[in-house]
């Protein structure tokens, strides 16, 4: 098992009259290079789980398992495996505190205790992992850049741990279209190219879904189903009935299918659709 | 985090006490602070602690919220016994060490003014903790309205205490999901001198007020949007209405302190 966990219950607030149970039982595990996805409606948990996945919430019981070993509560090994297990916030661009980019970024370098010439590389070279120009922003202040951009520099402060997990909680929450896929595609990048295991929680199944290689799906802080993408996708009914719509372009093809037309329907992305229609058009002549 | 401030913690419930009207309720903690004072005798203030530990049951609180309450004052306590032990003289002598003695007036009055302590705290916890923060501050705001004749303006005033108080949960969490996200950073709050530890907020504090501020000015407009206006007659949603029951819980504390004023318990 790489990543995962095994009858993870959390519960917030134990002992007292506010106690809340916000995961039940979960257990499930990525493998190494996976492309996963958390999806669920909101209040599902999903915050809550990705959370424990590099111990900054402490299960209430069950484990919490990485490379074969169950996380533990030393807060040395904490700290090692925080820079191994990066984790992007929601809105992450609302933690920045500091005057430049630059120093933004160089938080996470610093905190592991490199030399400044180090630091400086580790900079420059997660900014350019995140697609953006180092020389450029390094000494803009971070509240001046615009939303997509705050986004990625906040992303580029993650990946400066050089982690080998990348966990992102809604990383396209409040961006437009096209930073949504500039950022899908900077992840598909960092995913193929540098072997990044990549985890996303997200309600908003359009971009993600083509990408995804295993799906978890919670309700209400229990595991609803987990397995690989087209087999939870293949799942229609039960999604929508959980308030997650799959892709339109999906819901199209799904569409097209039960009119009579004999199309592939596990498709995510216009072109895969465009494919698929012409194919049926090209067995329809011959 | 959150569990260390219990003054004001509301816990849910539907009691008599829960339901009590908030600006009686207030009225009726002032009479029995006052009664607690004319109390005289162990037996009366033994009585009243009764009658107040009966009253967290009925309000189905459970005991942890009242040790948790009692602990600010334990050490007041504390030093409030030593001082009375040592320092009171009068009666029989107790006990005897080189030059210092406890007599039996000291035990007494010492006792005497801890378990007065107790009952005025557990009275207290019990308003704090059977009112929610909003009808409290709404009650306060009531009693304080003789004011706006000397050209305070109450009405704000609640206001901005009411705001304060619905926002102490909202950045109290925001304050740990800010933490956890500088920790998942590799920041440190724990370890360090006082002054490195300080330094080590620096992103906490940061985000927090930049956050703060982004909020008030949402608030601000949405209440403006709405037809808040400074100075302005308001309305309430839900009104406090003193019902009968109320009333008659006012009567009977009314009654209670004037028979021990009477008699001189």
């Amino acid at each position: 098992m790489f990543i995962g966990t095994e009858k993870l219950t959390h519960t917030y607030m134990p002992g007292t009259p506010f106690a809340t149970k916000a995961l039940h039982d979960i257990s499930f595990n990525f493998k190494q290079g996976d492309f996963a996805l958390i999806i669920g409606p909101s209040g599902s948990g999903k915050s809550t789980l990705i959370q424990h996945l590099n111990g900054l919430l402490k299960p209430t019981s069950g484990q919490v398992v990485f490379e074969g070993k169950n996380i533990s509560s030393d807060k040395q090994e904490l700290l090692r495996l925080r820079k191994r297990i990066g984790m992007v916030f929601q809105m992450p661009e609302e933690q920045f505190f500091s005057e430049t980019v630059f120093d933004e970024v160089a938080f996470a370098p610093r905190n592991q205790g490199f030399d400044d010439n180090e630091v400086e590389n580790k900079v420059i070279e997660a900014l350019k992992k995140s697609g953006l120009d180092p020389d450029e922003l390094r000494m803009r202040h971070p509240f001046q850049l615009s939303a997509g951009q705050k986004r990625l520099v906040a992303i580029a402060a993650v990946l400066s741990l050089n982690p080998e997990v990348l966990i992102l909680d809604e990383p396209t929450v409040a961006l437009d279209t096209a930073y949504r896929k500039n950022l899908f595609d900077l992840l598909t990048g960092l995913n193929h190219k540098e072997g990044l295991t990549i985890i996303i929680s997200t309600h908003h199944l359009d971009e993600a879904a083509a990408l995804a290689n295993r799906v978890l799906v919670l309700k209400q802080g229990e595991l609803a189903m987990f397995g690989p993408a087209a087999e939870v996708f293949g799942r229609r009914e039960e999604l929508y009935n959980l308030g997650l719509a799959l892709p339109p372009v999906t819901e199209i093809m799904h569409g097209l299918a039960e009119k009579g037309m004999p199309v592939k329907t596990s498709v995510y992305t216009l072109q895969e659709a465009r494919q698929a229609i012409n194919e049926v058009k090209r067995r329809d002549r011959s | 985090m959150t569990r260390s401030i219990t003054l004001g913690q509301y816990i849910p419930g539907q009691s008599f006490i829960h339901r009590l009207n908030p600006r009686l309720k207030i009225l009726i903690l002032v009479l029995i602070l006052v009664l607690l004072f004319l109390l005289e005798t162990f037996g009366a203030l033994l009585a009243s602690l009764a009658t107040a530990l009966a009253m967290f049951v009925l309000a189905g609180i459970p005991f942890s919220y009242l040790m948790r309450g009692l602990r600010p004052i334990f050490y007041i306590a504390f030093f409030a016994l030593i001082i009375y032990f040592f320092f009171t003289s009068g009666g029989v002598v107790l006990l005897r060490i080189g030059f210092i003695t406890v007599e039996s007036e000291g035990v007494e009055q010492g006792l005497f003014i801890v378990a007065r302590l107790v009952a005025l705290v557990l009275f207290s916890l019990l308003v704090t903790l059977t009112t929610t923060p909003l009808s409290l501050t709404h009650g306060m705001g009531y009693f304080l309205k003789p004011l706006r004749y000397v050209g305070l303006p109450t009405e704000e005033v609640a206001m901005i205490m009411a705001v304060a108080l619905r926002f102490i949960p909202t950045l109290m969490e925001e304050s740990q999901r800010l933490m956890r996200a500088q920790l998942a950073r590799g920041a440190d709050f724990e370890t360090g001198s006082i002054f490195r530890k300080a330094g080590n907020m620096v992103p906490l504090i940061v985000p927090l007020f930049v956050s703060a501020f982004r909020r008030a000015d949402e608030l601000a407009m949405a209440m403006e949007a709405r037809g808040y206006r400074i100075g302005a007659r308001r309305t309430r949603m839900h009104e406090d209405i003193i019902t009968f029951k109320d009333w008659g819980a006012l009567a009977l504390v009314l009654v209670l302190v004037a028979l021990v004023w009477v008699l001189s318990l």
